[in-house]
């Protein structure tokens, strides 16, 4: 089956977040990976694309593939025009949370991913990257 | 809507069977608690055994969710057991960081109805 290799989903809604994990579940099988890491994968859509849900109201997630030598790996980007991130340091800290929640949203999508980039100016919005590689 | 979403909530025995979708959304996965604790104090039931074997994601939201579920349920005098967590989602959950509070979790249903049905552990023997 040919896999296209970019793509995005809305997020408006609540609705949009399981829209999202879908999306990336269904790519993430497609492309190879297995069925922890897929679930790694989906969880950190679910908790990436929460946080544009609860503190922006709307963003958008687009996705990558991405081929490095033999490696294949997938991207998405998180991109929201909320009010951004004062300190993002600190909203990487365990336990830190500005919007009633548990405040592991980005350290745990962190962890359950390989990278994380996360770019954001007070006022204009944030866009959260993060990378899976496939294990071969 | 898709079937595959719904949750199913029956009485077996004394017990309430609350069988989670493989992939709930936030309205299906609030509904849980609502339908749950109408269910407990409408029918005379022991505990709650919630199956979460179809589940293929724990998030945070799902994980916060279930854990205060347990503890309302634990305060109208019931017990909650969670049945059937795959590998991948225990494995996923714990690198996120959620926990599910002190919730009793079992690997099959059937030993979770056995052990909701029972009285709770520190209550009065009854005649």
């Amino acid at each position: 089956m040919n896999i296209q290799d970019q793509g995005e989903v809305k997020i408006e809604t609540e609705t949009d977040i399981a829209v999202a994990r879908r999306a990336v579940r269904d790519l993430a099988s497609k492309m190879g990976f297995g069925i922890t890491e897929t679930a790694r994968i989906v969880t950190a859509v679910s908790e990436l694309g929460r946080n544009v849900h609860k503190y922006a109201g709307s963003g958008v997630m687009q996705w990558h593939a991405l081929h490095s030598g033999e490696n294949t790996g997938l991207e998405l980007r998180f991109e929201d025009h909320g009010p951004g991130i004062a300190d993002v340091n600190e909203a990487l800290r365990e336990g830190y949370s500005t919007g009633g929640g548990l405040g592991m949203g980005l350290p745990g999508a962190k962890r359950l991913m390989d990278q994380m980039d996360i770019q954001s100016t007070l006022g204009r919005g944030t866009t959260v990257t993060v990378r899976k590689w496939r294990r071969l | 809507m898709n079937t595959n979403e719904a949750i199913s909530v029956v009485r077996v025995r004394n017990v309430l069977l609350v069988t989670m979708p493989a992939d709930p959304d936030d309205s299906t996965i609030t509904d849980l608690q609502a339908r749950t604790l109408d269910a407990m104090s409408s029918q005379d039931v022991r505990g709650l055994v919630l199956d979460l074997s179809r589940v293929e994601i724990l998030d945070s939201y799902f994980a916060r969710t279930v854990s205060e579920t347990a503890q309302m349920v634990s305060l109208m005098g019931g017990n909650t057991i969670i049945a059937g967590m795959r590998p991948s989602v225990a494995i996923t959950a714990t690198e996120l960081g959620v926990t599910l509070g002190r919730t009793r979790t079992v690997m099959t249903v059937d030993r979770a109805l056995d052990l909701a049905g029972q009285a709770p552990p520190r209550g009065k023997l009854q005649r």
